[in-house]
């Protein structure tokens, strides 16, 4: 399946709200919208999961690489309401030791370290 | 004529003064013209000539025009071969039945010489395109041919890598298969003799498929050679051994990494030591049948550079079993999208209880063929088997 992006700003950073399948498939679309967020000087970005069915090993690299990358601009990343299959994944490669969780945009915004 | 070689045209009709008359005005303009005086030798000389475009007379004794055409259409060599059909009496209804039966073009016997002019030259024009789909599409074969036998070759050189089954160490068996989803996998598993009874083991996952991750999964293997690790990690500690290989193999710039299980089983004192990186593939047999997954929640290789992997020990006992195994034998999906997952693949291994390892491994992968229905698997798939046996281990 396809996958739409949708850039949000809001105070202190941008929510970027993603639709479909992060998967090797849709790994260029994905690092394009990530990267034109960063080079825009992005210190925060909030990754919203909530429509987001599928990730497989491809996406969770790009995850792992999108948070390196922010991290060397001093910026950070988080992950708003992954679903349940997502949030399976997620939580098996220990995920949100590397990028905060959290069930609503508030609280990210907050970035109070919440566990998810 | 605008093209630099001089292209070959075959006139094929019995009737001298007409073939004659063709080929004068053919060779007029700057055309190679060979001739046959029927269908056979007309047939006999495309095949020894392959010339560029056939002007065929309908009206011949045996094979006539629509039967020369019909024998090229059904020849794998000759089949596109083009031609112009020649007749006297062009009806709608000949033209239509000469088209219909393998020809490519028509010409009367009464056109003007420029007529005939542009009608050889789309001809020739037509088959000068095709020879050249021909041409690169045999390239494109070659090619295929050459990459498709450097892969075998690379995945020999990567099945070489493998362990031989048998026994590890006195009173330590060990058992496995293999298969990769494209040939060439990413997969790979190993055992590496510490010395002095002690045994490491591992299975690792390189994400993507293919070349690209079957190069990363062989050097990732190369670093865990006995004497590297040795060097570099100065510890058989699995934890150790994964901290440092976590800090050497960073995320390519295409976000892939490693997910592995490394064990350790020291056979003096009956200890099995593991660390695991986002991987969630060994399954410990208790001799009782009791079985167990080791894994812990933990960042693949690459993600975080400051992860420090931490080593769980158990006991074990003789008959004790460990499964090493990839994702890929139990992420397979039957034609529902349903996955046959990991608590099938306990049952089937419950249900071979005691039996040989060998059937344990067999079994389990025959197993998942019969829920996808069918043989090739999505992913690669490797089962490494290890047993712990009875007596003086």
């Amino acid at each position: 399946m396809a996958m739409q992006t949708k850039e949000r700003p809001v105070p202190n950073g941008v929510v970027l709200d993603l639709s479909g399948d992060l998967t090797y498939a849709n790994r260029e679309q994905f690092k394009t919208a990530v990267e034109a967020i960063r080079q825009k000087g992005c210190r925060h970005l909030i990754l919203n999961m909530t429509d987001v069915r599928f990730v497989d090993s491809s996406g969770l690299g790009l995850l792992a690489l999108v948070s390196q990358n922010f991290k060397l601009s001093q910026g950070k990343v988080s992950m708003l309401k992954p679903q349940s299959y997502v949030r399976e994944i997620m939580s098996l490669a220990n995920i949100q030791k590397l990028i905060p969780v959290y069930d609503n945009e508030q609280e990210a915004l907050a970035g109070q370290k919440r566990a998810a | 004529m605008d093209e630099k070689v001089m292209k070959t045209v075959l006139v094929v009709d019995d009737e001298p003064t007409a073939r004659i008359a063709m080929a004068a005005r053919l060779k007029r303009l700057g055309y190679r013209v060979i001739e046959a005086v029927d269908g056979k030798s007309g047939l006999d000389a495309l095949r020894r000539e392959r010339p560029d475009l056939t002007i065929l007379d309908w009206m011949m004794p045996d094979i006539d025009g629509p039967a020369f055409c019909e024998r090229v259409r059904r020849d794998a060599e000759l089949h596109t071969s083009q031609i112009l059909m020649m007749t006297s009496h062009d009806q709608p209804e000949q033209i239509a039945e000469g088209l219909a039966r393998g020809a490519d073009d028509f010409l009367s016997k009464a056109a003007s010489k420029y007529e005939i002019m542009a009608r050889v030259q789309t001809g020739v024009r037509a088959a000068s395109l095709i020879r050249r789909l021909e041409d690169v599409t045999e390239e494109i074969r070659r090619k295929q041919e050459m990459l498709e036998r450097e892969l075998q070759s690379a995945a020999r050189y990567v099945e070489s890598l493998l362990p031989s089954p048998g026994t590890l160490l006195p009173g330590v068996q060990m058992v496995h298969t293999y298969r990769p989803s494209l040939g060439l996998g990413g997969d790979l598993f190993n055992t590496v003799s510490w010395g002095d009874g002690v045994l490491g083991l591992y299975l690792l996952d390189a994400s993507g498929h293919g070349v690209s991750a079957s190069l990363r999964s062989a050097s990732l293997a190369t670093f865990l050679r006995r004497g590297n690790v040795l060097r570099h990690v100065g510890s058989t500690d699995p934890g150790a051994i994964l901290t440092e290989a976590n800090r050497q193999f960073p995320l390519t710039e295409d976000g892939h990494y490693f997910t592995i299980i490394f064990a350790r089983l020291d056979t003096r004192n009956r200890t099995l030591s593991y660390a695991t990186a986002g991987h969630n593939g060994a399954v410990l047999q208790r001799s009782s049948g009791e079985l167990c997954w080791l894994a812990q929640p933990n960042l693949p290789l690459g993600f975080d550079d400051s992860t420090t992997y931490v080593t769980t020990d158990l006991t074990i006992s003789p008959s004790d079993r460990l499964y090493l195994l990839s994702d890929g034998l139990y992420e397979v999906p039957d034609p529902n999208g349903e996955l046959w997952g990991q608590e099938r693949l306990e049952e089937t291994i419950r249900r071979f209880g005691k039996a040989p390892m060998t059937e344990v491994v067999s079994g389990a992968v025959a197993e998942a063929i019969r829920w996808q229905r069918h043989e090739q698997f999505p992913d690669d798939v490797a089962l490494m088997g290890v047993e712990v046996l009875d007596g003086d281990a």
